[in-house]
């Protein structure tokens, strides 16, 4: 017979540490029905037929943030065999206020008491026996980070959850309180089960409009909450918030003995340091630059370049050592194919298309598992969360949050990884309007599209290059600016409020698992979704017609693809940006592969097989073929438009609905099509002094934006989650 | 007064949470409860960290000034 455990508690409190310990590799990740909120499963080891359910972290059983839905919905629909409440005892009374309200549920209920090697540090003590009996429960002391009492604690919760007792609740509150709990008990009848009145009854009380989707007949309430709101003086849901805290007290003061007189802790003398008022943008910056340094320049770059070069390139040397030979992967496929005598066209896709294509997006693994290494390190750290808060106050004014800069920095090394980082965020809207603006950042792919452009037609020009990122960094502001003032995203700001763990150090397994949970996400990305495409491509690219004939094209034909076809009926749309040829067209095209295919493009549509990073060969073929100003915004196009299809396959992941994904790819498309438009046409009125209907759509384009940018607007103060469609997947 | 107003490391008893009723939620569930108390941390451009119930929770200025002690 299997038995689900469920394990709850605070954000912090260890219980992921917890969850890995018990389960170790035997994981499932997945998200819970219809939201992006993580969903972890596990079995016990040791135990097949035990099942532990991580459930997020939260603060109570409130029905305001989607994570503390997600958790009850479960805990009232799926009802565990048993809840382990994990319990930080460096930070006892705000964790018990969640676990008062667990016990409530009716189901047992085990309290591990985490942290208690750091408690005995600082001299508190926490009477095990006295804290059990006064809360109803039984109490054990755990270590999650060094392992100890964690077995005990499993094996008591699984005798619990065999012994299918229901948890009765022995805490109470002021009398006239629990008079009014006791009549709505009774209205409930028949609907609810007896174990779980208690909890129905006070969220009734509490106005929890949550609550009456899982009830049948609703019982009328306001009588009684009348009654308390009168006698107290308050709302209900503060009224039975302090009658919580108040018990909490009694229950802390009977069983726990803390230090008298309290001290700065090192976490707090860390954060007078580090968020402080003058060293705290300093202290963000130096670590970020080493976190980009080492994780792109240095360590990253080194391992881009092997895994690109090498694995996937002319082959490498184990070790350095010159007699260890390693051949590349296309070099072994190519190998493999010609000893079984593989037909042209077959070798053809599997090396030109599949190896490559998936090869070149292969080749970011490494520089990501080094950026993943140090993103788990700051976040388990405590770091990330100061981060947050540091860039808070700039990041709000355009409608962000201080955990944008985190995917934003990110995303200057690859997209994919920056867009996936989002997930920390949060706050819905904050989340989505990050996603949707991360990928302007110039990544590391659209670097030699800037070096061809500024090459071929700016002479190298210095500013080219500072100037991308400036396009970026302005796209951000805008589309901040401009989508919070639109209905979409209007409505759901969240005053900032959050809490920020103590600092410590992380251990080598939660980090190396973070990292790999991250990179295999993206690994199996590029084995579906890149894998799939590219196949389409090279098929479009291959083939074609010459002379009437349908077949595979030589490298030379490509005018004749079917991809050439496409490229002159799409060209047309591009001739108001000022490159409607359709090579122009048909490389911005391949560029959705992925960004560096832009160049090599070109460099096979102007007849040479294989070009340098830069494309220094072609550039004065592609200097002849169009203006300045046009190359130019083809070159913003190209950075603002939609990512490649990892990126665009990780903002579908995250956005995790196919409405927002297209609303995000859309937008990023329009915005790069009218930024285009509009320096191609006033760049033309200023340096030809061309003046056309173009030029005129230009200015109605810049008046617009302006008008959206600068608009009356008035900040909302409603948090409206809806969580409707979380109750009814379920 | 308001919280924003406090002198870094001295505690406060709090008076009253105010707000809209989510945000007053969401912070009576972090341990803002009248009669609690609260230590301010640090503090940059009026947004705070401050120490309640034995843990450090980072609260934006406007809602700070919410909170009074």
């Amino acid at each position: 017979m299997s038995v689900k455990i469920a394990l709850a508690g605070n954000p912090n409190c260890g219980k992921t540490t917890l969850f890995n310990a018990l389960t170790g590799s035997n994981q499932f990740v997945g998200n819970w029905p219809g939201v992006t909120v993580e969903k972890k499963e596990g079995k016990l080891k040791g135990h097949k037929d035990v099942v532990i359910m991580d459930l997020p972290g939260i603060y109570s059983l409130s029905p305001y943030t989607l994570e503390e839905v997600v958790a009850r919905n479960y805990l009232i629909g799926e009802r565990p065999d048993a809840i382990i409440n994990i319990v930080d005892g460096t930070n006892i009374e705000r964790n018990l206020y969640l676990s008062t309200q667990i016990m409530e549920l009716g189901i047992p209920v085990i309290m591990a008491i985490n942290m208690m090697d750091l408690l005995e540090k600082s001299g508190e003590k926490i009477d095990i026996a006295k804290l059990g009996k006064d809360l109803g429960c039984e109490v054990v002391e755990i270590s999650a980070l060094k392992g100890t009492g964690i077995k005990k604690a499993a094996e008591k919760a699984v005798a619990l959850a065999q012994s299918k007792k229901s948890a009765e609740v022995v805490h109470s509150f002021d009398k006239k309180v629990e008079d009014a709990i006791d009549a709505v008990k009774v209205m409930l009848g028949s609907q609810v089960p007896e174990e779980q009145k208690r909890f129905f009854a006070i969220k009734l009380l509490e106005r929890d409009d949550k609550i009456v989707e899982q009830l049948n007949t609703v019982p009328d309430v306001s009588n009684e909450i009348k009654a308390l709101e009168d006698a107290f003086d308050d709302d209900t849901e503060s009224i039975i918030t302090n009658e919580r805290y108040v018990y909490i007290s009694s229950v802390v003061a009977d069983s726990c003995k803390k230090n008298g007189a309290k001290k700065l802790t090192t976490s707090d003398k860390i954060d007078r340091i580090v968020t402080n008022r003058w060293l705290a943008l300093p202290i963000f910056a130096v670590v970020m630059f080493i976190v980009y340094y080492v994780s792109v320049s240095t360590v990253g770059d080194w391992a881009t370049t092997w895994a690109n070069d090498g694995v996937f390139g002319d082959g490498w040397h184990l070790f350095g050592i010159k007699s260890l030979f390693i051949p590349s992967v296309p070099s072994i496929v190519e190998g493999a194919l010609n000893a079984v005598g593989c037909a042209d066209w077959l070798s053809g896709l599997i090396l030109d298309g599949i190896v490559a294509g998936v090869g070149a997006v292969l080749g970011f693994v490494p520089q990501m598992l080094v950026l993943f290494i140090f993103l788990a390190f700051l976040e388990s750290c405590g770091y990330m969360a100061r981060v947050a808060f540091i860039m808070d106050r700039i990041f709000r004014k355009f409608g962000l949050s201080g955990k944008s800069f985190i995917p934003m920095l990110i995303g200057t090394g690859c997209g994919v990884p920056g867009v996936m980082a989002s997930r920390t965020i949060e706050n819905d809207r904050d989340r989505k309007m990050t996603i949707m603006t991360t990928t302007f950042i110039p990544c590391g792919a659209k670097l030699p599209i800037i070096a061809l452009i500024a090459g071929a037609l700016f002479n190298g020009a210095w500013w080219v290059a500072p100037s991308a990122y400036f396009v970026g960094i302005a796209a951000i502001i805008c589309s901040g600016i401009i989508l919070k003032k639109t209905k979409m995203f209007a409505g759901e700001p969240a005053p900032f409020v959050m809490e920020l763990p103590a600092y410590h150090m992380p251990t080598v397994s939660n980090v190396l698992r973070s990292m790999w949970e991250r990179a295999w996400s993206f690994i199996k990305k590029a084995g579906t979704i890149i894998l799939l495409s590219t196949i389409i491509l090279w098929f479009l690219m291959n083939f074609g017609w010459v002379d009437g004939n349908f077949g595979m094209l030589e490298a030379e034909q490509l005018n004749d693809s079917i991809l050439a076809t496409i490229g002159n009926v799409i060209a047309p749309i591009f001739a108001p940006l000022g490159w409607g040829d359709w090579k122009m067209a048909v490389a911005a095209v391949t560029g959705l592969i992925a960004k560096e295919n832009v160049v090599g493009t070109f460099g096979i549509l102007f007849g040479f097989a294989e070009v340098a990073e830069d494309g220094s060969e072609f550039w004065g073929q592609l200097a002849n073929s169009l203006p300045a100003v046009a190359a130019y915004s083809f070159l913003v196009f190209n950075l603002l438009c939609a990512p490649c299809f990892a990126a665009m396959g990780a903002i579908k992941r995250e956005m995790n609905n196919i409405k927002w994904f297209f609303f995000a790819i859309g937008y990023q498309c329009l915005l790069a099509y009218v930024v285009g438009l509009c320096i191609y046409q006033v760049g033309t009125l200023i340096t030809a002094g061309t003046f056309g209907i173009g030029t005129v759509v230009a200015f109605v384009l810049i008046i617009g934006f302006i008008y959206l940018l600068f608009r009356p607007y008035k900040e909302s103060n409603t948090l409206n989650v809806n969580v409707k469609s979380v109750a009814k997947a379920k | 007064m308001p919280l924003s107003m406090v002198k870094a490391g001295e505690p406060n008893v709090i008076k009253k949470v105010g707000g809209k009723s989510e945000t007053k939620k969401f912070l009576e569930n972090l341990g803002f409860v009248v009669g609690g108390l609260v230590t301010v941390i640090s503090e940059i451009n009026g947004s705070l960290i401050v120490n309640v119930k034995d843990s450090r929770v980072a609260i934006g200025k406007d809602m700070a000034n919410k909170i009074l002690v």
